[in-house]
């Protein structure tokens, strides 16, 4: 049969010329330095497949009207075929694959990955990241929640005060003056069409540049060696294997948290009721932090500084070393942005909150600062009027 | 629309200013100032220009003291409460004055045949409540401003001035301490604590211009204005003959009148046995709705916690959520069709009630099994997970070996 069918392939192309190539990609061999962190790519190459994937199943009983987006999302998790698990796996494979493709940001960082001749892999991978943070923004406002409502509601007014063009910014993508139906259909276009095609196409550069110019070495910018055959670690099957093992243990993993750890529909949104201490996705939460200690257009700012370093990054740390160690600037600034997200996410998710520490209870203000619990009903200090 | 305008102007303008000058002119308000500014002014009447003249009497164009109070102006300076009742009425029970206003013109009538009015005019008895005793004489505002001493929530207060001063009320052989039975009643904790403008309060029973002690046979009426379904299924009940015949004081007899307080299911075994006998087939038929009503509560307890419960257990319980609210009606409904006290009535509704909190049991636990058997999934998912991942490390080590 497998003869058969080669015979039938090579009477109609020209076989060998493929051949070649494709051995030469698939047995191309990895620098020794690779470890298990290099399958984070990989990673979220498989999130995206899955989300992709669990996306079509939510197409088939997703509507996106004001009317019906709510109720048909409910109807997958209550009434469809293992409804239920396939929109958790989408919900969970949405922020997992946030956290990976920074991991493997991360990683490319501290290995030094990004530098010469590897800067547009780089960058196009700043353009992965971000689009997954917009899958995630125009994902999140799809079940039509209060959550996910007053989120967008603040996000998109976020994006107005953009100097210039702010306004017309979120007029594009609320489609009017509030969220509402015309909104839900932009996000549903974003998110649906636009966003994954894009993302594919993104995607294949990415790979193609990674595997046309290869896994990068520790060696000193200028000083790799090219990798001989029997020196390396082949890419297939010795690299995909420990791949293979990673995609069942994130199979494993994000089926549990679809189990034990389901996301919460919550309530339809109103427009007529805010709920209280309304917050964005984790993932925003350090941006959304700083906006609050600085007035609007200096706040955005700052916040538009982060993507703007990613991108140029490989173009600013022109030291010639990779091991992180021997750059130290380059390092500790890395490490005091990765402590400034870490810190500013907590303060963000503590304010406006209740909590108890060493058995005393606290209420965060806005601003994250801890203050001894007042009397039921008190102000809370620091709210702004 | 221009020679609209300049209408209102030529209508509207003239006449305010006429009433600003007709109280700068007022020679009662020039000497009586606090009383205008303090008082009068601010009221209905003020706001509508009724002034001093029109309940006192007086001349007050003339700057002269006496000429201002001389014979033939009308000057009766303070009126006694007969004279109150009659100069209100003057105004209020004059079909043609009050019709603008659209209030009523029978306070007059129904104050003459209140037990107030039967003693001020029957009797010639002062110490009775009259228009200004409960509404105020200069300041009196309209009944739904929450400051009017006749707004629903400071009825009982007022009436309270007189009903709770002992020496006055002994002098007409009544109680003064009903202020404090009603203030912890189930009404008078609705109207204090929870603000409840409609919870009743002393003008809901007694009326209000015609306040009068319900008499045996009107309890019913008075109370069933508000609990109609009650009163609708007492009339079903083996106590309607005793109420006919004036032995049996209609829902006062078990609930009580000032100190009514939240009716429980313990009243059939305190309140039936006042009259009948302990162990009576009375008093056993009333053991049984006892039983009834205790086990539906429990039931409906009992439902709601599960739901609640399941709904922290993050399962959908829309569906439970309304079925629970078809239980609740069923027991709700119970309340007043025990004064029916007819127990197969009140069984038909505990059966409807036990078949909505069964299939809200079988709902819940279906969802659990669920939920159980997606968690009792994760074992041989990740035992094939780990296999899998072992079965690739194993060919990954080998490889990597030679």
């Amino acid at each position: 049969m497998k003869h058969l069918m080669v015979r039938w392939l090579r009477e109609r192309f020209d076989v060998e010329s493929i051949r070649g190539p494709l051995k030469h990609q698939i047995e191309k061999p990895l620098p020794k330095n690779i470890g298990w962190f290099h399958t984070l790519g990989s990673m979220s190459l498989f999130l995206f497949v899955s989300q992709v994937l669990t996306g079509i199943l939510l197409l088939v009983y997703y509507r996106p009207t004001v009317n019906e987006a709510f109720g048909s999302v409910k109807f997958i998790m209550t009434e469809a075929y293992v409804g239920w698990l396939y929109r958790q796996i989408h919900a969970w494979g949405a922020n997992l694959m946030v956290l990976i493709v920074f991991l493997h940001m991360l990683r490319t960082f501290i290995t030094g990955s990004f530098k010469k001749p590897r800067e547009l892999t780089w960058v196009f991978g700043v353009v992965l990241f971000l689009l997954t943070l917009v899958f995630g923004f125009t994902g999140y406002l799809l079940p039509w929640n209060q959550l996910a409502y007053w989120a967008t509601t603040v996000g998109t007014e976020v994006a107005g005060s953009i100097p210039w063009i702010g306004e017309w910014i979120k007029t594009l993508l609320r489609g009017g003056d509030s969220v509402a139906g015309e909104t839900l259909s932009r996000f549903f276009v974003l998110h649906v069409i636009i966003l994954p095609w894009t993302m594919f196409a993104v995607i294949v550069i990415h790979l193609f540049l990674v595997r046309f110019q290869g896994i990068a070495t520790m060696d000193r910018v200028g000083a790799e060696k090219e990798i001989k055959k029997g020196e390396g670690t082949p890419f297939f099957p010795h690299h995909m294997l420990k791949e293979g093992v990673v995609f069942f243990i994130l199979l494993g993993v994000l089926i549990t948290l679809a189990i034990l750890a389901p996301f919460d529909l919550g309530e339809k949104a109103d427009p007529l009721q805010t709920p209280h201490a309304i917050k964005p996705e984790w993932y925003f939460l350090p941006m959304y932090q700083v906006l609050k200690y600085f007035p609007k257009l200096v706040g955005i700012f700052i916040v538009s500084l982060a993507p703007l370093f990613l991108f140029l990054w490989p173009f600013l740390d022109k030291t010639k070393e990779r091991h992180p160690l021997k750059r130290p600037i380059s390092t500790a600034i890395g490490a005091l942005a990765l402590l400034s997200l870490l810190v500013f996410g907590m303060m963000a998710h503590l304010s406006e909150t209740k909590r108890e520490f060493f058995g005393r209870t606290y209420q965060f203000d806005i601003y994250g600062i801890p203050h001894p619990a007042a009397a039921e009903g008190g102000e809370l200090p620091g709210n702004r009027p | 629309m221009a020679s609209f305008i300049l209408l209102f102007f030529l209508l509207a303008v003239p006449s305010a200013v006429q009433a600003q000058s007709s109280i700068e002119n007022n020679s009662c308000i020039t000497c009586h100032s606090d009383i205008w500014e303090e008082e009068l002014k601010m009221s209905v009447h003020g706001r509508e220009n009724i002034l001093c003249q029109d309940c006192h009497g007086g001349d007050p164009t003339t700057l002269d003291f006496d000429a201002a109070k001389a014979l033939g102006t009308g000057f009766i300076g303070v009126p006694d409460k007969k004279k109150i009742a009659e100069t209100c009425g003057g105004c209020h029970a004059n079909v043609e004055t009050m019709n603008f206003y659209g209030l009523r013109t029978d306070q007059l009538a129904r104050y003459q045949t209140s037990g107030h009015g039967k003693k001020l005019f029957g009797e010639g008895n002062a110490k009775v409540a009259v228009c200004s005793d409960c509404h105020g004489a200069h300041k009196v505002l309209p009944i739904a401003d929450p400051n009017s001493p006749v707004y629903p929530l400071n009825v009982p207060k007022t009436c309270n001035h007189c009903h709770g001063d002992d020496k006055l009320m002994s002098e007409f052989g009544l109680p003064s301490g009903i202020f404090k039975t009603y203030e912890a009643s189930v009404h008078g904790k609705a109207l204090f604590e929870k603000k409840d403008l409609s919870a009743a309060n002393c003008t809901s029973c007694h009326g209000s211009h015609g306040a009068i002690p319900p008499g045996v046979k009107d309890i019913g009426a008075a109370c069933g204005k508000c609990h109609v379904n009650e009163k609708k299924y007492f009339l079903e009940s083996v106590h309607v003959k005793a109420a006919e015949e004036g032995k049996f004081s209609e829902c006062i007899s078990c609930h009580g009148n000032h100190g009514v307080q939240r009716a429980s299911k313990m009243l059939y075994r305190e309140a039936c046995t006042t009259c009948h006998e302990q162990g009576s087939a009375a008093a056993q038929e009333g053991e049984k709705i006892f039983h009834v009503l205790a086990k539906s509560e429990r039931g409906l307890k009992t439902a709601e916690a599960l739901v609640k419960r399941a709904s922290i257990e993050g399962i959908f319980v829309e569906e439970e959520t309304g079925a629970l609210e078809d239980a609740k009606t069923n027991v709700i409904s119970m309340a007043p069709v025990q004064h029916s006290l007819s127990l197969s009535k009140i069984a038909e509704l505990y059966q409807k009630f036990e078949e909505v909190a069964q299939e809200i049991k079988s709902r819940v636990h279906k969802k659990r099994q669920a939920l159980k058997w997606r968690r009792a999934a994760l074992i041989p998912i990740w035992i094939f997970i780990l296999m899998m991942a072992c079965a690739l490390w194993i060919k990954y080590k080998r490889l990597k070996g030679r």
